[in-house]
């Protein structure tokens, strides 16, 4: 351990660190343009630059290459320091005028226009990206190319990259935006996409699942994560100052003996693309009732606004189709029972965004049988221009001009062959017991009915019994219900285990 | 050859090559050496060769071609041996003459020999031409004598005794107390103490250790080390051995500059040499001690001369300066401890080694000991290679060794540390040539190149002309070298074209200021110096190319125009022919006139008009007057 100053304040730090650390982790402010916590000083910028007095000497050094030693002075922002700063940063700005960050800092030192003649640069040559490349993720795709003026980042050749593994960290650690993955490689990146906002959004390899999630604590998608496929990156690592990131952590198998179990496994969400009339995964305006969800929730990918995935506009005719993949002698013959309320409540909700909307919900029979709900359903059709046709539309093409969906239907009451032409499509899709269902009954030797739901045998008396005494089923993973009737469900289960753990047999 | 296996059979081999060479045996020696090179050696040669056989005088006359003498400016030279007669500017159709005259007849050649241009009396001897005598040729002095691909040459100069000497009779640390006493400093720019750079090395933890020579040369105007390391590889290598021996180091590299293929040529006959006669290689002198060395190429960069760059580059890649806060010495080449030095500092050291550090110690001044090479060029009459004591002023070297300015034209100032040092005017001419005095009058010592202006050389000019080499060289990686070079050298040409503003000067100050400070390498942190130091001692150049648009040495062409003097004229007709562009018009009996929207400002017209005439006037500063409107001659009598 060595004992220093830094701008007057007593620090002491482990030998063989440099200032910029030891600044940074007493929350002394220097600025950086090519310093990254993950990568190896590159002391390209010198705006890191501070005044040491080391052995008697004054000097000007770069912080983040310089290591801390015992006695040592540090002045981060000395006159001659500020003075240098800021002529670095006009130079840079006259290189980069245009550059967000570049015009943030020089502002920052009361420079407003350069003195010199100003070029159209977005690249301020930091090679942060180059770095990245080479150290953590060992491809070198791109590098440094020419020399002084002539400097810049490319491929080798100026060609396409054939080494580069599209994993865009360049463009990620990218100060100005100057880096494009095209220029690199013919490669179309894929984003991973977020599980929970139901692939609107991309996600990173290490993510917290949802906001919610319990325990709140990040996961590695081992499947995305560039570690665990090639052995390189570790960047979370050196991020994370709980060091709290164990790439060699293996499946725990707990092994409990209990006496009672509880089944809520809940349900996934019927995949509608098996429905081919109607274009899902192939019309870019059709979209399914999850992803409407997460796109109207304020919390969203979009934070709250409806943007067509065509091109971002707002739709003023949206069109809710009931029933895909439900009461369907291809798909599933059930009813998934909540699809006509939440449509309904959607409806209602993209009319209170958007009071010019009108919304158009295809059903097949109106499921509207809480208590309320057929109140809630009147006010949609009286207050929020919500329009209910009796049909099951037959397909959806689209329009080529615009990429607005046509729906092609029988009005039933009126008996009319007809089409609309529409804005958006929101299919509500069938739910299906959760896809682990399967594996478990055959584990605990459960019997699955004909609609591959949990069997209750007695659904009136016992309506959370399983076949096996302390087995007890509730919520989706039994019947089709809502989020009312599976709590009441809930309770009811564990109340039915209390009372079986209670008796002593 | 026979392997050499202790500092007795060495002497046994030396003594048995002087047993083979008659002294008095005639020897024609050639300078090869790459200025002479290029005034036609080549042709010289195979006529000495041609003649020699033809005069049936092969196995009766020795001929040798030999390292770089020095006085590059009447190369090609041939000295006759064993008299010493020194002819110069020697073409072939000379040789006949020379080999039955001199060679043969024992009589000297007059119009072959130099003139001193003060006394107009005729040298023979090369060490008398005034051009040698007031040098101390210690280093460079033997290049004369060796063929560079003989190692037997340099055998019979005494070569490798210091290696022997220090391998025998002496353990490492005291090799390193000799130079550490020795006090001698960096040849290549950086002047710092050899032997306190070896000890930190010698210090360093870690088993491996390198030895590197610096031979990437990059000054323009400098060929110091090309020369030494063209003529004279053994006295580099036996300098490179003893460090090697002192510091702890069994491995070294020479890394040479892309451009000096004959060097690298050389230095790898030199090395085959040396490893056949075990100077290389297991066990040198039975003494236990191994050290071998590879040559390493550059890739024409300039800044790959920067010790960490270098050092960068020998790992295969690219030249680039990296931080030395943890000294090279310490982590350098692989992180491994590296110990780099210039040419020159390791041709040094077997002198130091043979005849002591004391010895050393007595020439120079009190700061730097030793002597130094310098390329001398410019407006100077006698330009080459010169080596003098430390402490000779410039106005000696300049004027009693470079023989003054040519031309008669005025001395203005020299500049001394190539791209990295600056300008010293006239009042300081009187200047010791040291390392600190140099650096206090604002330049700085640099390689050794010394470049001699004259009142024809614009300061201005010579300062963007720096900063253009450096925008060039600079490998790009800090902001302050990259964009403070190139904004500078952007003022700077906008003075040096009439677009100087008022506050140039104060925003080229203030740039330089940063470069200086906050620069990743020296490249970039002496950038600035040729600006500084112009600045210091010529500012009235800048204010006079800034404000009145006017170059006081009539260089900037933009600023110059040409005139020629109706008063004057005889319309000879002479500038009117010889004008590249035809800018010219008038006739016989017609007064020339130059049309200013042709004129390219090459001077053709200036150089050519009769100087009984003068007829041609370069304006600066000023408007051209309009032509006269009555352009008949009326010629003057007499």
């Amino acid at each position: 351990m060595v004992n220093l100053t830094i701008d007057g304040k007593a620090i002491t730090a482990e030998e063989g660190t440099y200032i910029l650390q030891v600044a940074q982790a007493n929350n002394i402010d220097i600025p950086t343009l090519c310093y990254h916590p993950a990568l190896e000083p590159f002391g390209a910028c010198r705006l890191c630059t501070v005044e040491i007095t080391s052995r008697g000497r004054k000097r000007l050094v770069t912080s983040c290459n310089y290591p801390v030693e015992e006695g040592l002075e540090v002045s981060t922002n000395s006159e001659a320091v500020i003075k240098g700063r800021r002529m670095i940063l006009e130079l840079l700005l006259a290189r980069c005028p245009n550059v967000p960050l570049i015009q943030e800092l020089a502002k920052n030192y009361g420079i407003k226009k350069p003195r010199f003649k100003l070029e159209d640069d977005n690249c301020i040559l930091c090679g942060l990206c180059a770095r990245v490349c080479e150290e953590r993720m060992g491809v070198s795709a791109i590098s440094f190319s020419g020399r002084g003026l002539d400097r810049k980042i490319d491929t080798p050749f100026h060609i396409h990259s054939e080494i580069c593994q599209g994993c865009g960290a360049c463009a990620f650690v990218c100060p100005t935006g100057a880096i494009k993955l095209e220029d690199i490689t013919d490669k179309e990146p894929r984003p991973i996409l977020s599980e929970f906002n139901a692939g609107l959004s991309p996600r990173s390899a290490i993510y917290v699942p949802f906001p919610q999630a319990v325990p709140k604590v990040p996961v590695i998608d081992r499947e995305a994560c560039i570690h665990f496929l090639t052995g390189n990156c570790r960047i979370c690592e050196n991020f994370c100052q709980a060091g709290a990131i164990n790439y060699d952590q293996e499946d725990e198998i707990i092994e409990a003996d209990v006496d009672a179990i509880i089944l809520a496994s809940g349900f996934d969400l019927y995949d509608p693309s098996a429905l081919e009339e109607y274009g899902y995964g192939k019309i870019k305006n059709v979209i399914t009732a999850m992803q409407y969800e997460r796109m109207i929730s304020a919390s969203g990918p979009t934070g709250g606004q409806l943007q067509r995935p065509s091109d971002g506009k707002t739709p003023k005719k949206l069109a809710f189709i009931q029933c895909v993949g439900s009461r369907d002698t291809h798909y599933k013959l059930y009813c998934s029972s909540v699809c006509c309320m939440h449509a309904t409540k959607e409806a209602i909700l993209a009319n209170e965004h958007y009071p010019d909307l009108k919304a158009f919900i295809f059903y097949t029979d109106m499921r509207a049988v809480g208590k309320r709900f057929q109140e809630y359903v009147a006010r949609a059709e009286q207050e929020y221009n919500v329009t209910y046709i009796r049909s099951r539309p037959s397909k959806i093409t689209e329009n080529p001009d615009n990429g607005n969906p046509i729906i092609w239907y029988e009005e039933t009451t009126a008996r009319t062959r007809t089409s609309m032409e529409v804005d958006m499509v929101v299919l509500c899709q069938a739910m299906i017991p959760s896809g682990s269902i399967k594996d478990i009954s055959d584990m605990l030797h459960l019997s699955l009915n004909d609609y591959q739901f949990v069997n209750i045998p007695d659904r009136l008396f016992q309506p959370v019994d399983t076949e096996i005494p302390g087995i007890f089923a509730c919520g989706f993973c039994q019947a089709p219900q809502d989020i009312p009737d599976s709590v009441v469900q809930a309770s009811a289960a564990a109340a039915r285990a209390a009372e079986f753990l209670s008796k002593e047999d | 050859m026979p392997r050499i296996n202790s500092p007795a059979e060495l002497e046994e081999l030396r003594k048995g090559i002087l047993s083979k060479r008659d002294p008095n045996k005639p020897c024609i020696t050639l300078c090869s050496g790459t200025a002479c090179h290029a005034s036609g050696s080549a042709e010289v040669a195979a006529s000495i060769e041609q003649e020699l056989k033809k005069q049936k005088l092969s196995d009766k006359v020795d001929f040798r071609m030999t390292g770089c003498h020095g006085f590059c400016e009447r190369g090609p030279i041939v000295v006759i041996h064993p008299e010493g007669i020194c002819y110069l500017q020697i073409k072939p159709e000379d040789v006949p003459e020379i080999i039955s005259q001199t060679v043969k007849g024992k009589k000297v050649v007059e119009r072959l020999l130099y003139t001193d241009p003060t006394t107009n009396k005729k040298i023979i001897h090369e060490s008398e031409i005034p051009f040698y005598k007031n040098q101390e040729r210690l280093v460079f002095g033997s290049n004369g004598k060796i063929d560079p691909k003989s190692i037997d040459d340099y055998l019979a100069l005494g070569g490798y005794s210091a290696l022997a000497k220090a391998l025998s009779q002496m353990t490492p640390e005291q090799v390193l107390e000799e130079v550490k006493k020795s006090n001698l400093r960096g040849r290549g720019g950086g002047g710092f103490p050899a032997g306190r750079k070896w000890e930190e090395c010698r210090n360093a933890p870690g088993e491996i250790k390198y030895v590197i020579v610096n031979a990437d040369e990059g000054d323009p105007g400098a060929y110091m080390d090309r020369s030494l390391l063209e003529g004279n590889p053994h006295s580099v290598l036996e300098g490179l051995i003893i460090g090697a021996y002192a510091i702890g180091s069994h491995e070294g590299y020479i890394y040479v500059r892309q451009e000096y293929p004959l060097a690298v040529g050389n230095v790898d006959v030199a090395i085959k040499q040396a490893e056949e006669y075990g100077l290389l290689g297991k066990n040198i002198f039975g003494s236990g001690f191994d050290f071998t060395v590879k040559v390493h190429r550059g890739a024409g960069a300039f800044v790959s001369g920067e010790s960490s760059a270098l050092m960068t580059a020998l790992e295969g890649k690219v030249g680039e300066p990296r931080p030395k806060y943890i000294h090279t010495v310490i982590k350098g080449v692989w992180d491994r401890p590296s110990n780099l030095n210039n040419v020159e500092t390791w041709a040094t050291v077997p002198l130091i080694i043979n005849k002591g550090a004391d010895w050393f110690l007595g020439i120079g001044t009190e700061g730097s000991k030793g002597t130094k090479i310098f390329s001398l060029v410019g407006k100077v009459n006698n330009t080459g290679l010169v080596e003098v004591p430390m402490g000779m002023t410039l106005r000696e070297i300049i004027f009693n060794i470079g023989g003054g300015i040519r031309d008669g034209k005025k001395f203005k100032a020299v500049q001394t540390g190539g791209p990295s040092g600056g300008v010293i005017p006239e009042k300081y001419i009187d200047l010791p040539i040291d390392f600190d005095e140099l650096t206090k009058a604002g330049s700085m010592m640099g390689s050794g190149g010394m470049i001699v202006m004259d009142e024809d050389t614009c300061m201005v000019d010579t300062a963007r002309y720096f900063l253009n080499f450096l925008a060039d060289e600079s490998c790009g990686k800090c902001v302050p070298c990259r964009e403070g070079i190139k904004q500078m050298l952007d003022i700077l040409t906008d003075i040096t074209e009439g677009r100087g503003e008022k506050g140039d000067i104060e925003l080229l100050e203030e740039v330089a200021a940063m470069v200086k400070d906050f620069s990743l390498c020296a490249l970039g942190a002496t950038a600035p110096n040729p600006v500084l130091s112009t600045l210091r001692y010529f500012r009235d150049e800048y204010m006079a190319h800034i404000e009145q648009k006017r170059c006081p040495a009539y260089v900037c062409k933009e600023l110059i125009s040409y005139y020629i003097d109706p008063e004057k004229c005889q319309a000879c007709m002479i500038c009117l022919r010889q004008c590249p562009v035809g800018a010219i018009s008038g006739g016989k009996n017609q007064i020339h006139v130059i049309d200013q929207t042709k004129c390219t400002k090459c001077n053709t017209c200036f150089e050519v008009c009769p100087p009984r005439f003068s007829a041609v006037r370069r304006l600066s500063g000023e408007p051209v007057p309009p032509p006269v409107k009555d352009r008949v001659l009326v010629r003057k009598k007499g």
